[in-house]
Order: C-alpha cells, then sequence, then structure tokens
C-alpha cells in the first residue's frame, strides 16, 4: 500500500472517530439560536443588539451583564471555551507558559505524587481560578454577571459559585475567611473593570479535569474585564503565588460572547458516584 | 494492508480517549477502558443530572434471572441540557440499551455512557440528544 494512501486512511479513521464520540455532533445550540425545544416558552432575548457598542450602565461605566459563554457547552461540536490567545502559541510558535510550568521544585516536586483522582473537583469542590481560564465559569463553559452600580456580581452554573464584586474602591474585607474562590474588590480603569483576588484557601486546584494544579493560599489573582462590544467579553488575568511559582503567571487573554439566553441553570454535585469509580480506576492502575 | 488497517483502528482509539478527555470534568481515559465496550439492557431505575457528571442507574437481569445494578456516566448536565436532554425525558421504569466502555476495574458494574436506545428507537448520546429538533 501506498504511503499516500496509508496516510488518507489514518485521517479518515481519526474523522470518523471524531464524529462517532462526538454525539452532539448534531445537536449543538447554533449561534444566535435557542438552546430549547420548540415547545417551551422562548427565552427572552439578550437585550445588546448584535455587534452594536457595549451598552452603558447610568454611571457611564461599560454595563458588564449578561451570560458569558464561548459560543457553546461543554460536550457541542465547537466553540468549546473562549478564544484564548494573545500570548502568541495559540496558531503556531511558542506555546505560554502554563500556572504549572512556573512551579517551584519543591511544587513540581508534589505535583508529581498528585493525579486525577486527587482533583478536587470529583468532590465538587471548585477551582481557584478554572478550567479554561476563565474564573466566571470554574469548572464549566458558562457564567453570568449581573452588573449593578455597586456590586458586580459573578454567577457560575457549574457548583453554584458566586463572586460579590464591590465597586467602589473599598479594601478587600477582614471577616472573610479564607474560601475557595478567595475574596475580590473592584474598580473602574477607564473602560476596563479590574477585579482584585485573594484570600484563597490552599485545598483547591487551579484547575480541574485532572490537570494538577496545586497552588498556596498566597494565590492573588487580578483580572482586567472589557466589553468590547455588544457581544463580546476580553479579560486578561495575572496570577502570583510566591510560595509555589517562580515568577506571575499571565494567563492567555480570553474573549467570551455573549450567549443567546439570559439565565444559567442551578447545577448540583454530588461526585459520589466519580470519586468512587476515579479511585478504584486508580487502584487498578496503581496511579 | 492489515497493518494499515490495524494502524487506523489503534488511531481511532486513541482520538476517542483524547476527546472524552478534552470534554470532560475528569480523564475518562484514566476511568475507563476503551478496549471493554459493553453492551447492557435494563430498566431505568434513577437518571441523576448534575456535576461533575450525570449518571444513569439501572437494573439488569442476567441469564439466570438475576438483577444486578448498573452505572453509567455520561456528560455534564449543562451540556446535556443545551443539547435538548429534558430532565424527566427518560423516566424511571422505561427499557434501555445502554452502550459504553466498561470501567477499568472490572468488579464495577459501571461504564461510560456512549450511546442509549430507547425502546422507541430513540438514541441519546454521552451529551443528550442525537435525534429530534434540537438535533437538526
Amino acid at each position: 500500500m501506498k504511503p499516500r494512501l496509508i496516510g488518507l486512511l489514518l485521517v479518515a479513521a481519526f474523522t470518523i472517530a471524531l464524529a462517532w464520540f462526538a454525539p452532539s455532533v448534531r445537536t449543538q445550540t447554533r449561534p444566535g439560536a435557542q438552546a430549547e425545544s420548540p415547545s417551551a416558552p422562548a427565552e427572552p432575548k439578550p437585550q445588546a443588539e448584535a455587534g452594536g457598542p457595549a451598552p452603558r450602565m447610568a454611571d457611564g461605566h461599560p454595563d458588564l451583564s449578561g451570560v458569558w459563554w464561548g459560543g457553546s457547552d461543554i460536550g457541542a461540536a465547537r466553540g468549546r471555551g473562549a478564544r484564548g490567545g494573545g500570548r502568541g502559541g495559540a496558531r503556531g510558535g511558542t506555546p505560554p507558559p502554563t500556572f504549572m510550568s512556573l512551579y517551584k521544585p519543591e511544587a513540581a516536586a508534589k505535583a508529581k505524587t498528585l493525579g486525577d483522582k486527587d482533583d478536587p473537583t470529583l468532590r465538587c469542590v471548585p477551582t481557584a481560578f478554572g478550567t479554561l481560564n476563565v474564573s466566571l465559569w470554574d469548572v464549566g463553559a458558562v457564567g453570568q454577571i449581573v452588573a449593578t452600580p455597586k456590586m458586580i456580581v459573578m454567577l457560575t452554573e457549574t457548583y453554584h459559585g458566586f463572586r460579590l464584586i464591590p465597586t467602589d474602591g473599598r479594601p478587600h474585607r477582614d471577616d472573610q475567611p479564607p474560601a475557595y474562590r478567595g475574596d475580590s474588590v473592584g474598580r473602574w480603569d477607564g473602560d476596563v473593570f479590574v477585579v482584585d483576588t485573594k484570600n484563597f484557601t490552599d485545598n483547591t486546584w487551579m484547575s480541574a479535569e485532572g490537570r494538577v494544579s496545586q497552588h498556596s493560599d498566597q494565590l492573588h489573582i487580578v483580572e482586567r474585564y472589557r466589553r468590547v462590544d455588544a457581544n463580546t467579553l476580553e479579560i486578561e488575568a495575572t496570577v502570583e503565588d510566591p510560595e509555589v511559582l517562580t515568577g506571575p503567571w499571565t494567563a492567555p487573554k480570553q474573549s467570551l460572547v455573549l450567549a443567546p439566553f439570559d439565565r444559567i441553570l442551578s447545577l448540583n454535585c454530588s461526585g459520589i458516584e466519580t470519586q468512587a469509580l476515579m479511585d478504584a480506576a486508580a487502584k487498578q492502575t496503581g496511579k | 494492508m492489515r497493518r494499515a488497517i490495524r494502524t487506523a483502528f489503534v488511531w481511532s482509539l486513541v482520538s476517542i480517549a483524547a476527546t472524552a478527555t478534552a470534554w470532560a470534568h475528569h480523564s475518562f481515559a484514566a476511568a475507563f477502558d476503551m478496549n471493554k465496550p459493553v453492551t447492557v439492557q435494563g430498566t431505568i431505575v434513577q437518571v441523576r443530572l448534575e456535576n461533575p457528571h450525570s449518571w444513569f442507574f439501572l437494573d439488569v437481569k442476567d441469564a439466570t434471572g438475576k438483577i444486578e445494578r448498573w452505572s453509567f456516566e455520561a456528560g455534564t448536565p449543562s451540556g446535556m441540557v443545551r443539547n435538548g436532554f429534558k430532565p424527566g425525558i427518560i423516566k424511571k421504569g422505561v427499557e434501555v440499551t445502554i452502550k459504553g466502555f466498561h470501567a477499568k476495574d472490572p468488579t464495577q458494574n459501571v461504564g461510560m455512557l456512549r450511546e442509549l436506545v430507547m425502546s422507541d428507537g430513540t438514541v441519546y448520546g454521552m451529551f443528550g440528544s442525537q435525534q429530534g429538533p434540537a438535533a437538526q
């Protein structure tokens, strides 16, 4: 058999495998379409005009309100995750460094002792940051922002996460025990909403999916949210953790789009079966 | 030729495992044996649309008439719901056939759901509907 023919055969097999395993490939939510059955009452459409300027609140600041995702949910054929980039590597070149690539030797050594079964999210503990480098999403791929003049509320669909972020320049509160998602304060820098988050617990990971990414309680995240237009929200984040990292980590810039529905779901997490499954698998494989 | 086909097949399995991992809250490849497909037919006992993953529980009668409880892990609830898989769409007591992959621990009646077939032929995948309006 000619090498070229073998190559074509391999490509075809790869494509078939992807299509076969992606049952939702024909059920993806099309951009601009409602993810509802025809019999269900239609969800109100987002207020923003497609492609128009970012809406503004009464005080003149951009209104960040809306349900934000990457174009579809996990399991859909495309659009998974935000459009990340901005640091090279997304379309060739040197891949951007990851949080874990900046580990000090002792942190890297500890990471080697951890595995998939140790992922806190299996026990319904959220991440400190986000699997797809979007803290608004945490473990999932959808989140909602409710903006008010004095407070911006960030709601995460997965694991019932929320962040209450005052916008009046007040300092971090001193009565907040260390928390999974830390304590956040915000301020406006022109049209950019800057969120400063610290006071994390040290028993979460930065991301899920078995990606070992432990951190310390010295974790400090600064995010910059910019509503570029009616349908686009860009997020940049800088992460410091002097206890485990050799230097600051800049997360790849993320670009989210406004979802065609105005409410996230309320979803439970139990994790009992999933954790038991992972523990049993680890015993079988010795990992 | 046979070698090429074998190579292509292996690549297919690798692709499946990689894809599953990319869409999961945990590594499916770490928990399930992709070389061990499993098909069971039984009665739905419970469907739980929850994080980190949804689960289908069913009672399966073996050749001797003994009933065993099986459970299959499926996709994230948000992904399933947005693909048109509404809560209550599969009710307790209905007969289904589930195809998937067995857990790495062979002593457990646990699998990864690849396909759920209803008695009327309706097919659901790991992330919900494969037929109906949402699938068009």
